[in-house]
């Protein structure tokens, strides 16, 4: 095995393996202070679309053809500059933030049932971005520059990883400080006080709403961020079409069972399932297969892969029951 | 400023002013959505109210709600059976998929007849391959303890690619036929439209509205029924009655998927005759009776005017889309906003609202 196709593959995993990371990052926060909110994938793809807007919307000025619309660029040969990329990326994570407030007023305000309003928020994600998002595909978004450009070849083998848009760094690191505020820091006890059991946290005094508010609009944001990293990124130039995310918000959920709430090997999870999703890319030209694997197997394996890690991390109910919040989507009625 | 008392007795009065609530924002909300994104608001919300009427044959109008509502209620009532037992099942469209799949697959064991016999027969193997799609999460939520919401959820996926895989693969039909699709299924097979002319009021509604009914009963009128009503209601006297939470799982999921494996059977054989690819075959339905489960409150009687509402609200869309050449997302939107505002309502029902002025402190009298 050549080192080059190694370090390729590597930059494959953890290019499907960031947007999970970081939406099961603010997961990790929202299950942490006892709410269960199913709406990721909503989330998620609402952020991928208005990045893509935006991304279209943001390089206006170098496009030779403007769109009709007035939003974007029918011919250019533009490319987003990396400091326009976050401002692309933080809309994307604020059209998942808009989200999780409706759903905290739902579940915090009106005391909803935390399950059924999480599925209507990734109804309502798929719903909004189904009729929002049609007619954009002759809307022209410029790539988004890589660090090191052109010069990436001056390091070797080494140039496609260390080319990598740097959301793959700060999202590993945005994991590890989350886990690392949450198990070392005052912060972290409130918010893991508030998750474990809501009627003591608030005997104590402390404004359990509150905390979980802004632990649903951290996790709204991430969400957001993480669609913008699919639309923008992941698979080279910026692409948007319907249903896009395919699933990569119940993959995050998913990572979150499987890491039993806890940071570190919510990183080691997502690089699992990010294995999972590059094999699909690394396994297709593989020659001797049988010829239902390719067409059937294949894809279904970043769904069915999860399926047995989490069966396989379960079976010791235990180990579940140890590290879950005890408060975990349960409903808190402040006595008052 | 404003308390909640949780109610000691709910009522049917305060249920039904619960469901004023919700169907108020629902109707105001969705007309301020339709105000925002329609070209002419005021047309559209008119002719998506009285669609029927609007000039296209009342019949086949009202028979497209018609049929829309049969999936879902059936679909509906399967899923609210599995929440009522706190068993999250959200993979029907999966089930479903793999019913259609299912009945394709009885249809060529069976040597591909043209008898009417097939029918039943390709109804049966439907709802066996729902039941045991649905097995899956079932068996590792009895034996593993897997959460049960994210396999059910992950296999519709893996079914959406089995779809592809049939009707590229190994049922792909001669090429005569469009690419990625079997053979149709032959006329005599097919459920046959009950009023010539309308094409979608097929010998299925019957067969569906039969199933609903049936299965309406069980819930309502069965010691299984009495069982689900305990187990939603106070989970701890279902364990201290004796009943088994393991047998309880099986049995919401087994009949959840042959339902929804059903109803796959019925779409395949009355509306469109063929197995084809996930975009081509699948409409929602499985997400959309999510919906519907939560609109009825988890009531057979209220999932069926939930599915009623949305499949009028369907029809109503599609309709303006025809002929305003507005957008027909408005219907995923009402469905939405229904979905919504019947979880908010539902404080009204478990809570009396106090208003208590701007400057007090509840603390200080409790």
């Amino acid at each position: 095995m050549e080192w080059a196709y190694l370090v390729l593959t590597l930059v494959s995993v953890l290019n499907f393996a960031t947007p999970l990371l970081l939406a099961a990052t603010g997961e990790l926060v929202v299950e942490k202070s006892g709410v269960l909110n199913l709406g990721v994938e909503g989330m998620m793809i609402v952020g991928a679309m208005t990045a893509y807007f935006v991304g279209a919307h943001i390089d206006l000025e170098i496009c030779t053809v403007p769109h009709f619309s007035g939003v974007g660029c029918l011919v250019g040969t533009s490319s987003i500059p990396m400091e326009r990329f976050a401002i692309v990326v933080l809309t994307g994570g604020l059209a998942g933030m808009a989200l999780s407030f409706l759903f905290a007023l739902l579940v915090l305000g009106f005391r909803s049932n935390q399950v059924a309003t999480g599925l209507g928020l990734t109804l309502l994600g798929l719903t909004l971005t189904n009729a929002l998002g049609s007619g954009s595909g002759d809307l022209k978004v410029g790539r988004v520059d890589t660090l090191l450009g052109t010069q990436a070849s001056d390091w070797g083998i080494w140039g496609p990883l260390l080319n990598m848009n740097p959301m793959v760094w700060l999202t590993i690191i945005l994991c590890l400080t989350v886990g690392w505020v949450l198990t070392h820091t005052r912060l972290g006890l409130i918010i893991r006080a508030v998750g474990e059991n809501h009627d003591s946290a608030h005997t104590l005094g402390l404004p359990v709403q509150w905390v979980r508010l802004g632990a649903i609009v951290f996790g709204g944001l991430c969400a957001g961020m993480a669609g913008a990293y699919i639309s923008m990124i992941q698979i080279g130039a910026p692409l948007w079409k319907e249903g896009i995310t395919a699933g990569a918000g119940w993959l995050a959920l998913a990572l979150i069972l499987f890491a039993t709430w806890r940071a570190e090997r919510v990183v080691l999870g997502a690089l699992i399932f990010g294995f999972t999703l590059a094999l699909e890319l690394r396994l297709q030209t593989l020659a001797g297969l049988p010829s239902w694997f390719v067409p059937w197997l294949l894809p279904s394996l970043p769904y069915l892969i999860p399926i047995i890690v989490l069966t396989l991390i379960s079976l010791d109910a235990r180990v579940i029951r140890r590290n879950a919040p005890a408060s975990l989507g349960k409903l808190f009625e402040p006595i008052s | 400023m404003i308390r909640l008392i949780r109610r000691a007795d709910v009522t049917a009065i305060h249920s039904l002013i619960s469901i004023a609530v919700a169907a108020v924002l629902t109707l105001v909300i969705s007309t301020i959505v339709l105000f925002l994104t329609a070209k002419a608001p005021v047309d559209a919300l008119m002719q998506l109210l009285t669609y029927p009427y609007q000039g296209g044959t009342v019949i086949v109008q009202w028979s497209k709600a018609l049929n829309m509502a049969a999936y879902l209620g059936v679909i509906g009532l399967g899923l609210s059976i599995c929440y009522r037992a706190n068993v999250w099942n959200i993979g029907a469209e999966g089930q479903f998929a793999m019913g259609g799949i299912g009945a394709f697959g009885t249809w060529l064991l069976l040597g591909s007849p043209t008898a009417w016999w097939a029918i039943p027969c390709l109804i049966m193997g439907g709802a066996f391959a729902g039941l045991l799609w649905a097995s899956i999460p079932a068996l590792l939520k009895t034996q593993a303890n897997t959460n049960e919401l994210l396999t059910s959820l992950m296999l519709v996926y893996v079914a959406a690619q089995t779809l592809f895989f049939v009707s590229n693969g190994p049922w792909q039909a001669p090429v005569r036929y469009s690419p990625s699709q079997t053979v149709f299924l032959p006329e005599s097979v097919q459920l046959n439209a009950i009023i010539p002319g309308v094409p979608t009021f097929h010998m299925g509604l019957p067969i569906a509205l039969g199933l609903f009914v049936v299965i309406a009963l069980l819930v309502l009128y069965t010691p299984f029924g009495y069982r689900l009503k305990v187990t939603e209601t106070t989970p701890r006297a279902a364990r201290f009655a004796g009943y088994s939470p393991r047998v309880t799982v099986w049995a919401v999921f087994l009949l959840s998927g042959a339902m929804a494996g059903a109803m796959g059977a019925i779409y395949l054989m009355g509306d469109i005759g063929y197995v084809t690819e996930e975009s081509n075959f699948l409409r929602g339905f499985g997400f959309s009776a999510i919906v519907v489960a939560f609109l009825g409150r988890l009531h057979p009687v209220g999932i069926l005017l939930a599915a009623l509402l949305l499949g009028y609200v369907a029809g109503g869309a599609s309709w303006i889309q025809a002929n305003l050449r507005e957008d027909d997302s408005i219907a995923g939107f009402i469905e939405v906003i229904a979905l919504m505002s019947t979880l908010a309502s539902a404080l009204f029902l478990q809570y009396r609202v106090q208003w208590r002025g701007f400057a007090t402190q509840p603390q200080e009298n409790r």
